[in-house]
């Protein structure tokens, strides 16, 4: 490195560095991305991955706390039911119950977070800024599509319900800026 | 035309000016690009590592934009009209 006699106030802080580098935390050099890493972000670029993946997570969680949930209050205070039934019988029937209750639980989260997820990447693509917006748009999308069974009224109060629930959530999950 | 066999050390100068003088013309097309679609799209505040969505469809649309108007101002400049 200090080959030539001339500038010195040039060398001396190479050959001080490699000897301070031992002292300080290694600085990693600058690595651009290769080609690989950047097609295999682009997979979470791609909308119907991102909501089927939701959708796949959110059928897991719906799963769990249908089980758990089950669990819990499952009514076996009816009389005619425990009279006729053994032990054995009895577990049996819980366990379906559980089943039944967990599955359609399954079903609602997953469609839930299909909906939100493409509802969300749809809109932030369109848009191309990261902003609250899209989440208030996806929530009410999601809150709508799932109470729309009940008529106009009670898809307004599922969207709205949902939105302010999914804008509490994105805010909770930001609180550390 | 007596010198057409072999390129003359005049004709090397230019070609070589020229070249380099595109590829400086390149460098500042690149650095220009990039620091306008970063200070238009890229929001400060760097809450995570990985370019969200936004950001991303954001990009692609600021460099599509920017080399067309890259190209549409170099043909109206090089189709040697009189000025307005």
């Amino acid at each position: 490195m200090a080959s030539t006699s001339g500038t010195e106030s040039t060398e001396t802080p190479i050959s001080s560095l490699s000897s301070k580098e031992a002292e300080k935390p290694q600085i990693e050099p600058l690595r651009l991305p290769t080609i690989e890493e950047i097609r295999g972000q682009d997979i979470w670029n791609n909308c119907a991955v991102r909501s089927v993946v939701s959708g796949v997570l959110g059928g897991g969680l719906g799963f769990f706390m249908g089980l758990f949930f089950g669990a819990l209050d499952n009514p076996l205070t009816n009389p005619l039911v425990q009279e006729e039934m053994t032990a054995k019988q009895q577990f049996i029937y819980t366990a379906k119950q559980m089943g039944k209750r967990s599955i359609s639980s399954a079903k609602t989260f997953a469609l839930m977070g299909l909906i939100f997820s493409a509802a969300e990447c749809v809109v932030e693509k369109a848009r191309a800024k990261h902003d609250m917006t899209n989440t208030v748009v996806a929530g009410c999308a999601t809150g709508g599509s799932l109470s729309a069974k009940g008529g106009p009224k009670a898809a307004c109060v599922g969207c709205a319900g949902f939105a302010t629930f999914s804008v509490l959530i994105e805010k909770f999950l930001d609180r550390h800026n | 035309m007596a010198a057409n066999n072999a390129p003359t050390e005049l004709d090397k100068e230019q070609i070589f000016g020229m070249a380099e003088k595109e590829m400086e013309y390149r460098v500042e097309l690149f650095n220009k690009l990039t620091s306008t679609c970063f200070n238009k799209c890229i929001d400060k505040r760097y809450k995570e590592t990985e370019l969200n969505m936004g950001e991303n469809s954001c990009i692609d649309r600021c460099v599509s934009k920017y080399w067309q108007v890259t190209n549409l101002i170099g043909q109206l400049l090089g189709s040697n009209r009189p000025p307005m």
